[in-house]
């Protein structure tokens, strides 16, 4: 699917992008964008990851009822930051929250209807609640401190990023069901083997292992979305409550009452991985935790350090070593695939950068910047009280032995050799320049290499002008 | 416009005193049936509040009440985190945004609490008690340092004060106004002002020297549109849109001895304290000052002795 054909297209220096909200309902088709503005969760995730002027004008116009000229708008930006509003105009027009109005002499915009009134409601109040009245249902009797929602989150997700590594997870938790793995294959971060049974990691599965947690179950959940038609269950219902979701009190329990086929479905399927918690499948409420709170916000891709509520464990020190402070045998298998591990004590251990290490895991996928980051994302709070969060010798010698890497790049191509004349080899040479295809040309040899995919033009090229004379 | 990762605190004061507020009420039943004026402009702020909420998950907010009496928190209140349970009972029965609903309720709630509490044991108040505006700064200038010190590691604050400001300014705050507004201006807080109906004095000198907005709203119906406009942007947006020009600032000080306003006074050389008429003695540092006579032959005396030279 999507990841497949993006692997096509970059055979070298392969890296997983994680799409943001707004690429990813960029690619929404139309009829979906407006159904989806129908819930005012949705509307307010959409908002909040807009650029800041987009922002501003969203809120100018909100209350004010008549299309605005564009010359208007633009007068709103000084001159010299035209580029920005520019750029804000183009995305609210992507996303159909402004829409041009015909039957005006100039350009004049208008705020999408429906995208007005439900960020009103969530604004002002007024509408429906977003998830059904919960007071019927009385306080819970089995209800659920915030560390135990936070400890199971994470047992879940580890669950799968165990079930990736391959290694088995430790005592007796439950393994993953058969939904998550196809998520897992179809990603293309893992692919199962016609001779094993059991699926193999891939490169970019490396990648997604060094992500951090927001982002991993974000990538998680837009590679589930794609899916999501394709088993029966429907888009806008599973999206707004995602969002919904999003935008959820930690450590308040919702009741499962009006939701649909497909949200409940959904639901089991986020107990699963562990973004939400509910006691049985067929208890009538369930939590939220702190994984799926604020997921949407994940996907920008921000350099924020460690992710909130979560504390980082790593040590790096500017003489390559690495001390990690956990017990979770996955946390050290990560290290592991970038670090030599010299000595391994109960909830301690001590490994070492070296090149060796570090060439080994950039063979495999891994890119320089995804260690540092990965690094970065799980900086002990000691660690975070430096600028720069990692020591700069070890930034830089990280990347020094990326570049080693790439001293090499190999390009296919045809020569063309045994010109009879320099005239020849001109014309020639200046053709697929032109064209682009040139990748190499030395005139005292008179040898050039021209691209593969060029070869078939220049080659007619030659034909043509070869008669002639 | 590099996108930044400061967290963003807002902090809101409102004047609440209830004189003004008072005479607003009487204007307003006047001409109409209208709703009562503060429970418009409260309906207005917190709509504000909640839109600046809802720009980034990292914004915060604080709000300040200050009356004749007492400045006071209301968001978020102290008491409140204790009893978990008391939020809980704000049921939420509308599509309005769970955290935003909550915390309008507590707002609402702590209003009506500090109105009653006003309006009970204030009742001979003297005409022209002002609002205690000096004391709110300080609180929230208070607030604000706490906030950036508890700020999680890696992360830094940003922290603005918007004062919402009705009744008149009174020269005997003017001593502890300038000087909240030099300890923000040290701080790198801004102070945004938005006045209603009247002009001020010391709030124009406030957004002037820490770099704020300063805006005087004449008709009450359109507050929202101007907080949504003027106010709802950070300073750093600020940079990229077009703003009102700034306004003609009365620089006036309140001379220390009779806290009046004054166009040119006195001024002690030592200690730069301001005085209305002049004085042999400074109060504030006990220098002594000569007489003009003896003034005047000093200057006379060095003159020549540098023309010897």
């Amino acid at each position: 699917m999507a990841a497949g054909g993006k692997q096509e297209a970059a055979p070298f220096g392969r890296h997983l992008k994680c799409k943001d909200l707004h690429q990813y309902l960029q690619g929404l088709p139309v009829s979906v964008l407006d159904k989806l503005y129908g819930h005012p969760a949705t509307c307010f995730a959409v908002f909040r990851e807009l650029p800041e002027l987009a922002k501003h004008f969203v809120m100018r116009t909100l209350f004010a009822e008549q299309p605005l000229p564009e010359t208007l708008v633009n007068a709103w930006v000084k001159k010299e930051q035209q580029n920005f509003c520019t750029g804000a105009l183009n995305r609210l027009k992507q996303l159909r929250i402004w829409r041009v109005v015909t039957g005006w002499s100039q350009t004049r915009y208008e705020l999408n209807p429906t995208f007005r009134s439900n960020l009103k409601i969530a604004l002002c109040g007024g509408g429906q609640p977003w998830c059904g009245v919960a007071d019927d249902l009385g306080p819970d009797r089995h209800s659920k401190d915030k560390e135990f929602l936070d400890k199971y989150a994470l047992e879940r997700w580890e669950a799968v990023l165990h079930f990736m590594t391959g290694s088995s997870p430790p005592d007796g938790t439950v393994g993953i069901s058969a939904d998550v793995v196809q998520v897992l294959l179809v990603s293309g971060l893992m692919k199962s083997d016609e001779q094993e049974q059991s699926p193999m990691i891939t490169p970019s599965g490396f990648q997604f292992l060094l992500m951090d947690a927001s982002s991993q179950i974000w990538y998680f959940m837009l590679k589930y979305l794609d899916m999501v038609e394709a088993r029966g269950m429907n888009l806008v219902e599973c999206l707004s409550f995602l969002f919904q979701l999003n935008f959820s009190t930690f450590g308040k329990d919702y009741p499962t009452d009006n939701m649909s086929d497909s949200q409940l479905r959904f639901l089991q399927h986020l107990r699963e991985i562990g973004l939400v918690f509910q006691r049985k499948r067929k208890s009538r409420r369930y939590y939220p935790t702190k994984l799926v709170i604020n997921l949407a916000a994940a996907g920008s891709g921000s350099m924020t350090t460690a992710s909130e509520g979560v504390e980082g464990f790593i040590v790096v020190e500017t003489n390559y070593r690495v001390y990690v402070y956990t017990d979770s045998p996955l946390q050290v298998a990560l290290v592991g695939l970038f670090a030599e591990i010299i000595c391994r004590f109960p909830k301690f251990c001590v490994a070492v950068l070296t090149r060796g290490s570090v060439s080994q895991a950039l063979l495999s996928g891994i890119t320089a910047d995804q260690v540092l980051h990965f690094l970065r994302t799980r900086a002990h709070p000691e660690m975070l009280k430096k600028t720069p969060v990692i020591p700069a010798n070890i930034a830089d010698q990280i990347r020094l032995w990326e570049l080693e890497k790439c001293r090499m790049q190999m390009t296919e191509g045809v020569l063309y050799n045994q010109f009879l004349s320099m005239s020849d080899f001109e014309t020639l040479r200046k053709y697929a320049e032109d064209l682009g295809v040139l990748i190499w040309a030395n005139s005292n040899k008179r040898v050039m290499i021209v691209s593969k995919s060029g070869h078939d033009d220049v080659k007619k090229f030659w034909k043509r002008q070869k008669p002639r004379e | 416009m590099a996108e930044d990762t400061f967290r963003r605190l807002l902090v809101v004061v409102c004047d609440l005193s209830p004189i003004w507020w008072g005479k607003q009420a009487a204007n307003a039943s006047e001409n109409s049936d209208k709703m009562q004026p503060i429970n418009a402009f409260l309906n207005n702020v917190l709509v504000f509040c909640n839109a600046h909420l809802m720009m980034k998950h990292t914004n915060e907010l604080a709000i300040v009440c200050a009356t004749s009496s007492k400045s006071q928190f209301i968001y978020p209140c102290p008491e409140d985190v204790s009893d978990a349970n008391g939020e809980e009972s704000y049921g939420n029965m509308d599509g309005k945004y769970e955290h935003f609903a909550t915390m309008n309720n507590v707002v609402v709630d702590k209003v009506k609490n500090i109105i009653e509490e006003e309006s009970a044991d204030d009742v001979n108040l003297p005409e022209n008690s002002a609002t205690l505006l000096a004391g709110a700064l300080s609180m929230t200038l208070c607030y604000i340092r706490q906030a950036e010190r508890n700020c999680p590691v890696g992360q830094s604050m940003k922290a603005r004060i918007l004062v919402l400001k009705g009744s008149q300014d009174v020269s005997t705050q003017y001593m502890a106004t300038m000087n909240c507004i030099f300890a923000a201006q040290k701080n790198n807080v801004t102070i945004d002002s938005c006045l209603l109906m009247s002009d001020s004095g010391f709030l124009q000198q406030a957004s002037d020297i820490t770099g704020g907005v300063y805006f005087k709203i004449t008709k009450m119906e359109s507050l929202l549109q101007y907080l949504l406009w003027m106010f709802l942007p950070d300073p750093n947006t600020r940079e990229s849109l077009v703003m009102p020009g700034a306004v003609q600032i009365d620089y006036r000080a309140a001379c220390f001895c009779h806290r009046t306003l004054v166009d040119i006074g006195f001024v002690c050389s030592v200690c730069l304290s301001i005085y209305c008429q002049l004085l042999p003695r400074c109060h504030t540092c006990q220098t002594r000052f000569k007489l003009p006579s003896a003034a005047m032959t000093r200057p006379k005396k060095k003159k020549k002795e540098k023309t010897a030279d």
